[in-house]
């Protein structure tokens, strides 16, 4: 009961949210050593790649990242203690881009000074992102030994680069810094996907990813340069002054009403929305902690701050938010879908952050950037805890990930705190009441059912039904792989078998491959574990804050701080079926999720063949044989794209090969070629190898000469 | 023609041979020019042909030795129409060239003719391209 | 210069190419390995085209009037046909030997022309020394024909694409004889060679004046004094050593105290080779340094290329080198 006085406390500080001005930046010059978040790790991606250049084989270059990282982590709590919900600040840093041309009336000017826009919606997502940038470093230092070396700095650095990158797309005070950081994580999660770089499928998952990730950041470039020619400023702070001053929208001009749709694509891309979204599971062949970091807590939520940021853009045209809803509440749906199919426990946790992504998109669209940003803080934990489980299964197992091969690993010595972590983030994720997942994901539920519209109401009725198949396919996989009777089979990746038994010093070699010693993780995966587990109920702070102190929620406030304070407050209290939008969802929501984890207990736990029993029902009924298949083939989206874009490009492309074959290289390249082998045939005959030929062409040649000449001389006489 | 040419030698012979013996301030004589450059002209085209067709490797060479001869006569010739000593210099190192191409191209010609025994420039056609 | 009419020259010009077709033709018989006859009628053919031209160019020069003067056109033809025959002699010490000939003739219009120092260098330097080089060579390489039999070499009797070559040598003919004998470069040598006919003269005091020597032999002759008799000269004005009054020339020589005055006539001027060697040493002296360092390469380059060339095996060069023969002796080998 408690937890629904939380919403009616909401409603009290929702206040007059929309009528609030965002407030004016003032210049920070004291502020510059903020630079140094930024400066940090990528000095230490400058000092990993030296580390490369000696070919050193030790963790220096994880000491140097956790340092740094470390440090970008200290300055961002000093930078949140001086700074915090205040005024914005602007911090120059250097000039960067700063072109002018033409002359009188005709004079523009172009400029994007490297600086740093600091207010509380940049803060609260940097905490997040460098306090558990450094925890997963930590974490890495000890899960990607056995490739100490040359692969251990590429992927310390890749890291730093993506920190600075993050760090850099957050802080930016206009939209080119911020597109300069977005192509810096780009890159920097193609060099880690790809970071088994010989196995073809991390290879082409890396090239998938960059791909997709171009489209939509095809979108977010053509959206800066519409601002640029709508607004003559790229900067925030003015941006925003510009918004507030002249009227919103002007009816009929294309231009600014393209510019959220376009902002938005680039958001759907980076953060894995529905067209837009097949890339992520795949990126799951990069190593675990790259899988935590960059795409489940941190680079993925790049899209929801995007839109947070130029929230008041989104009101340029009044469809611009519902599409975000829509999007988010169909891939909320869809993931969650595809979730339960998936036997890959990397893959499960992948699309259940593609699922609860559209949750954040979601909220975003229907009003609720609180709700959205909560989610982002809370999800961000409980799912980094999840991979980072999924890792030291892993690294213990030898690469083993799938569940149906593994069985009771709470049973197994050393896994005891994994699984229970892992039970942690999977209560977390269910929404289990009063976890932290819960406040958020009913924000967002509750702002989209008391919505006066009904498409909204729609999309909130389907991410109730969500938040069950959610509960449902997250104890699926704990009650299938963390409980029941021990089994287990141990993967093929013989590099972390061999480091298995050098740590088992009793091993010998010669049982390497009968006899199987799965090892459970040591301290440097055990302690940022901890420490994540402790962010994640930590991460529910706020809303007990507000439930049980009456106190202000922390990211409510810090939103309402910020350029998304427009729909930081307000929930609508809409009557449904004669309860209150808030308690309404409250109810339900924990019904769901009571139901998913009763039903995957029932499935999965008690009689394991009752799932395979329930798809063989379904297969055979030919009005549901459609939903199994569907859904173990991801709804096909690969392969529509294949037919949609990659047959008809493979077939244009082999016509236009076919051209470049024959006409240009054929007839114009070699026939060209051939031209003068044509001529030297001709004179060929010349070259016959006698002193006298050559002597021959040499005086025929001069006589002509000399005869022309003399010709033309006579006639000129004559 | 023949008998044309005895009537005239007796006529002119006298004349000639004093002015040629005198000294170098002999009066211009235009026909003596022109004869000479005639036979320049036709000495080196002579020469040419004969370079070109000729397959003995050592009557090349003389070939070239007579379109010497023909530069020869007509560097004397013309030196001869602006009255100063520069065109027999000349052929003074003309003749230093062609002494030192005899002596070289000789040479070639033993060294080559020690090689495969003969004198045939179709001997030597390696450098051929069809 | 006067430029005469188009059509004289036209005229002129195709008259003179007909000649000289008419010469290749014969030139073409000549060179075929056929019939006697047909030689014969070929080089009747080539000598009427030589004898042709040499009227057509002597008319130009004598400027359309009087009876060409008999030694140049002599020496010419000559020239030419011993030329024809050098090319065309199927035995090449013949043809060497009708080179000679070639040389002689053309000794003979350098002659005609004044240059008697570059006439006899001619014969000696060609006919005399590089000639010999020629016949010394034919005789290294070439096969003596068997005893009795005439036969030359095929190489030396079947010419290379004699109608070609032929019609280049054509072109080439013709046009230098379009370009040297038409009116109007006649006219121009004329000019010329009246305008260089003061300076010359002026020149040949010049070099008089700077061969003291010769003056002090031409005063010893004129006052009959003893071969080495001391003679002083006194300079004139602008210390000039031959002095000028109206039409004669002098010089003021000091004998025993007493001065005489000489007489210079047109008679004392140096004679050609003197002037060439005056010429070469005054105004080429870098061209004889070059001239001679070209001689002495040439002289290395045949010595080099005559060379008997020894190819030496493995085990000779390492004994050069001063190492252990590789190979084992033949009968150490047997006895293995």
């Amino acid at each position: 009961m408690l937890s629904f006085s939380l919403l009616a406390l909401a409603d009290d500080h929702a206040a007059t949210a929309a009528s609030l001005a965002i407030p004016a930046a003032i210049d920070a010059p004291d502020l510059r050593w903020a630079g140094l978040i930024i400066g940090l790790p990528a000095l230490s991606a400058l000092l990993c790649l030296l580390c490369g250049a000696l070919k050193l084989r030790s963790k220096l270059p994880a000491l140097i990242t956790i340092i740094a990282l470390l440090g970008s982590f200290v300055l961002t709590c000093m930078l949140f203690s001086q700074v915090g919900e205040g005024t914005p600040r602007v911090v120059g840093l250097f000039e960067w881009m700063s072109f002018s041309w033409g002359t009188g009336d005709r004079f523009q000017s172009f400029a994007a000074p490297f600086a740093l826009y600091i207010d509380a919606l940049t803060l609260f997502w940097m905490l997040f992102v460098t306090g558990l940038g450094s925890l997963i470093a930590i974490y890495a230092s000890e899960y990607m030994e056995s490739d100490v070396g040359k692969g251990y700095t590429r992927f310390f650095g890749g890291v730093s680069i993506f920190l600075a990158a993050m760090a850099t797309l957050v802080m930016a005070s206009n939209l080119v810094v911020l597109y300069l950081g977005w192509e810096g994580v780009g890159l920097a999660s193609y060099l880690l996907i790809g970071y088994y770089y010989a196995k073809p499928s991390a290879v082409a998952a890396a090239k998938k990813a960059f791909i997709m990730n171009r489209i939509g950041d095809l979108g977010l470039a053509l959206g800066i340069g519409l601002i640029w020619v709508n607004y003559d400023t790229v900067d925030y702070a003015t941006l925003f002054r510009v918004l507030e001053a002249g009227p919103l929208a002007t009816q009929g001009d294309w231009m600014p009403s393209a510019i959220p749709f376009l902002l938005m694509l680039g958001a759907f891309g980076k953060s894995a929305q529905l067209p837009l979204f097949t890339w992520l599971p795949d990126a799951m062949e990069g190593p675990t902690p790259v899988s935590a970091l960059i795409h489940a807590a941190t680079m993925v939520t790049a899209g929801v701050y995007l839109i947070a940021r130029t929230y008041p853009l989104f009101e340029l045209h009044p469809d611009a938010l519902a599409t975000v809803a829509w999007v988010g509440g169909l891939t909320a749906f869809v993931a969650a879908t595809i979730g339960m199919a998936q036997y890959d426990m990397k893959r499960v946790w992948a699309y259940s952050t593609i699922s609860q992504l559209g949750y954040m998109f979601l909220g975003l669209g229907v009003g609720s950037t609180f709700g959205a940003g909560y989610h982002v803080f809370t999800h961000a934990f409980f799912k980094a805890l999840l991979f980072l489980t999924a890792g030291a299964v892993m690294h213990g197992f030898a690469g083993q990930i799938d569940i149906r091969k593994l069985s009771g690993l709470r049973r197994v010595p050393g896994f005891k705190l994994v699984s229970w972590l892992a039970l942690l983030g999977c209560l977390w994720l269910s929404a289990l009441p009063f976890s932290a997942a819960f406040f958020s994901k009913d924000t967002i539920l509750t702002t989209a059912l008391g919505s006066e519209r009904s498409d909204f109401q729609f999309l909130g009725w389907l991410g109730l039904f969500t938040a069950f198949l959610t509960a449902y396919y997250t104890f699926r996989v704990w009650f299938r792989a963390f409980a029941g009777p021990v089994q287990f089979e141990a993967g093929d990746d013989h590099h972390d078998d061999d480091h298995a038994h050098d740590s088992h010093a009793t091993a010998s070699h010669a049982h390497a491959k009968s006899e199987f010693h799965p090892h459970g993780p040591r301290l440097g995966i055990r302690i940022p574990l901890i420490v994540i587990a402790l962010g994640v109920v930590a991460a529910g702070w706020p809303g007990y804050d507000a439930l049980f102190f009456h106190g202000e929620n922390w990211v409510q406030s810090m939103m309402m701080h910020s350029s998304a304070m427009q729909g930081a407050g307000e929930v609508h209290g809409r009557e449904i079926f004669g309860l209150s939008a808030h308690r309404m969802t409250s109810i339900v929501g924990t019904s769901a999720c009571l139901l998913g984890i009763a039903i995957a207990y029932w499935t999965h736990l008690r009689d394991r063949s009752a799932a395979d029993r329930a798809r063989a029902a379904l297969r055979g009924f030919f009005l549901t044989r459609w939903i199994p298949a569907t859904l173990e083939n991801r709804w096909y989206v690969d392969e529509i794209y294949h037919a949609l874009f990659r047959l008809p490009l493979w077939v244009a492309s082999h016509i236009l090969h076919f051209f470049d074959k024959t006409f240009v290289d054929g007839f114009l390249v070699d026939g060209t070629g051939r031209v003068p082998v044509a001529v030297a045939r001709l004179f060929q005959p010349l070259y016959n190898g006698v002193l006298q030929g050559y002597a021959a062409t040499m005086a025929g040649g001069f006589v002509l000469i000399a005869g022309w000449v003399f010709w033309i001389w006579l006639r000129g006489n004559g | 023609m023949t008998s044309m040419m005895t009537s005239m030698m007796t006529s002119t012979m006298t004349s000639t041979m004093t002015s040629m013996m005198t000294s170098t301030l002999a009066q211009y004589d235009a026909s003596a020019v022109d004869a000479a450059l005639l036979t320049s002209a036709l000495l080196f085209g002579i020469g040419l042909i004969g370079f070109l067709s000729r397959r003995n490797m050592i009557v090349m060479f003389l070939c070239t030795e007579l379109m010497f001869q023909g530069a020869a006569l007509a560097m004397i010739a013309f030196g001869r129409v602006h009255g100063n000593a520069d065109g027999q210099t000349f052929v003074i190192f003309i003749l230093t060239i062609a002494a030192a191409e005899a002596a070289l191209a000789l040479g070639l010609v033993v060294l080559l003719y020690r090689r495969r025994e003969t004198l045939d420039s179709e001997a030597w056609s390696e450098l051929k391209e069809c | 210069m006067d430029q005469s009419a188009p059509s004289d020259l036209l005229s002129s010009s195709t008259v003179m190419l007909g000649l000289v077709a008419l010469a290749s033709a014969g030139l073409v018989l000549l060179m075929r390995p056929g019939a006697r006859s047909l030689r014969l009628a070929g080089s009747v053919l080539g000598l009427a085209g030589v004898a042709g031209l040499f009227v057509e160019v002597l008319k130009l020069a004598s400027g359309g009037g009087g009876i060409p003067p008999i030694l140049p056109v002599l020496f010419g033809v000559t020239a030419i046909a011993g030329a024809a025959r050098v090319m065309t002699h199927p035995r090449p010490v013949f043809a060497a030997v009708y080179f000679i000939l070639v040389v002689v003739a053309s000794a003979g219009l350098f002659l005609l022309l004044g240059a008697d120092f570059m006439a006899f260098a001619l014969i000696i330097v060609y006919a005399g020394a590089i000639l010999v080089t020629y016949m010394f060579v034919l005789m290294l390489a070439q096969q003596s024909p068997v005893e009795g039999d005439a036969t030359a070499n095929w190489y030396d009797r079947v010419p290379r694409e004699a109608v070609s070559c032929v019609i280049i040598g054509f072109v080439m003919v013709a046009t230098l004889a379009q370009v040297l004998f038409n009116p109007n470069e006649e006219a121009r040598r004329v000019a010329s060679s009246v305008q260089g006919e003061a300076q010359t003269q002026a020149q040949l005091w010049e070099t008089l004046a700077g061969m003291p020597k010769q003056l002090k032999v031409i005063t010893r002759e004129r006052l009959q004094l003893a071969k080495d008799a001391p003679v002083q000269f006194v300079a004139g004005e602008r210390s000039a050593l031959i002095q000028i009054e109206g039409d004669t020339r002098f010089v003021v020589a000091t004998v025993d105290g007493k001065d005489h005055r000489v007489m210079l006539t047109n008679t004392d001027l140096p004679v050609n080779a003197q002037v060439v060697g005056a010429t070469l040493v005054n105004d080429f002296p870098a061209s004889i340094e070059v001239a001679g360092v070209i001689l002495t390469m040439a002289l290395f380059g045949a010595v080099v290329l005559a060379r008997k060339q020894v190819e030496l095996g493995e085990d000779e060069r390492r004994e050069l080198a001063g190492l252990s023969r590789l190979s084992v002796e033949p009968d150490s080998g047997a006895s293995r």
